[in-house]
């Protein structure tokens, strides 16, 4: 039981910690840099492309960050965003089943690489699938609720 | 993310000088009060600089908030022993992803805890180059399903309903990828 309990408090250090040196530095550069130019312009590019699985503009940026970073930070986007404007349970339904198929493209797919994974499959694959995925639930989940706003 | 949608020429509100009247007009996206008119770069990066921190802690609060007592019950479900039992159960559906039944440890260690782990117990089986590839398809799309629920949970969404997903989804996604690897 000592044990569980030390485990349990170094884990949640550990965890605190991680998700501090990422979750502020995101913030931080996400608020100085949101209004510029190079900033938008990639955020645009990126919504271009998420557009097809039916997010908008707004949602662009907490997916990205989903989708770089992984799905706890791209979740802390997500409800800060909420927390400023109200971004449509529609989109945060979207967001989250798109990243629940696929983020932290980067960090994820190396550690199974170096294990010796196809990373065509793991990389290319899982971003057609979960597009599909994507496509298929919010079409179903738009017929079951009504009332979503656009 | 204010003023995604409009013209790019005006960055931020804060861009353009207000009218006459110094009357601060108040952002109808954002809750925080406006700037006062063209504040200068430094003053601006000063303020930006403010609210990212701040942003950054709530954030990091609201994530810990429910990380912490996610993370917590996984423990406790590692130590009763629940991975095993799950892989136990799991062990049939292999087969059809054509994996080895040992192949159901590493997939419920990455369900209920995380990634690294699940690579740390796949490094003691012996898997073919295929073999590695589907498991790290279910794997990817589906691990620390607790933790991570738990914030999906924060965003307003049903947590459990998403773990279900990555659960379901992944499973036939790695089913599918073992399908058409075999067709190439």
């Amino acid at each position: 039981m000592a044990d569980l309990l030390r485990t349990f408090v170094m884990g949640s250090l550990d965890l605190l910690l991680r998700v501090f040196v990422i979750v502020v530095p995101i913030m931080v550069v996400l608020e100085l840099f949101e209004g510029t130019r190079p900033f938008r312009s990639v955020v645009r590019a990126w919504a271009r492309v998420v557009r097809h699985v039916g997010l908008n503009e707004r949602s662009a940026a907490p997916t990205l960050i989903g989708f770089l970073f992984g799905l706890a930070y791209g979740g802390g986007v997500i409800v800060r965003d909420i927390r400023r404007h109200d971004l449509g349970r529609r989109q945060v339904f979207i967001m989250s089943t798109f990243l629940s198929m696929v983020h932290a493209i980067a960090e994820d797919s190396l550690v199974f690489i170096a294990l010796g994974a196809s990373a065509f499959w793991i990389v290319g694959f899982r971003i057609v699938w979960a597009a599909l995925v994507t496509l298929a639930l919010t079409a179903v989940a738009t017929l079951v609720v009504r009332r979503w706003k656009a | 993310m204010e003023h995604l949608g409009e013209d790019p020429t005006s960055a931020r509100p804060a861009a353009t000088p207000g009218p006459a009247s110094a009357a601060p007009v108040p952002s109808a996206l954002s809750g925080e009060p406006s700037p006062q008119p063209a504040p200068g770069l430094g003053a601006r990066f000063r303020r930006d600089l403010r609210i990212g921190v701040k942003a950054g802690l709530q954030t990091f609060w609201e994530l810990a908030r429910v990380m912490i007592p996610a993370y917590g019950l996984t423990l406790v479900l590692e130590r009763l022993g629940v991975i095993q039992w799950l892989a136990q159960l799991a062990r049939p559906l292999m087969a059809l992803l054509g994996l080895p039944g040992d192949a159901a440890v590493p997939l419920m260690v990455g369900y209920v805890l995380n990634i690294y782990a699940a690579v740390g117990s796949m490094q003691a089986l012996d898997l073919s180059a295929q073999q590695v590839t589907v498991l790290a398809i279910a794997i990817l799309i589906g691990h620390n399903l607790l933790v991570e629920g738990a914030v999906l949970h924060r965003a307003g969404m049903n947590g459990f309903a998403f773990g279900a997903l990555r659960v379901v989804a992944g499973l036939a996604a790695a089913a599918v990828a073992d399908l058409l690897m075999g067709l190439f």
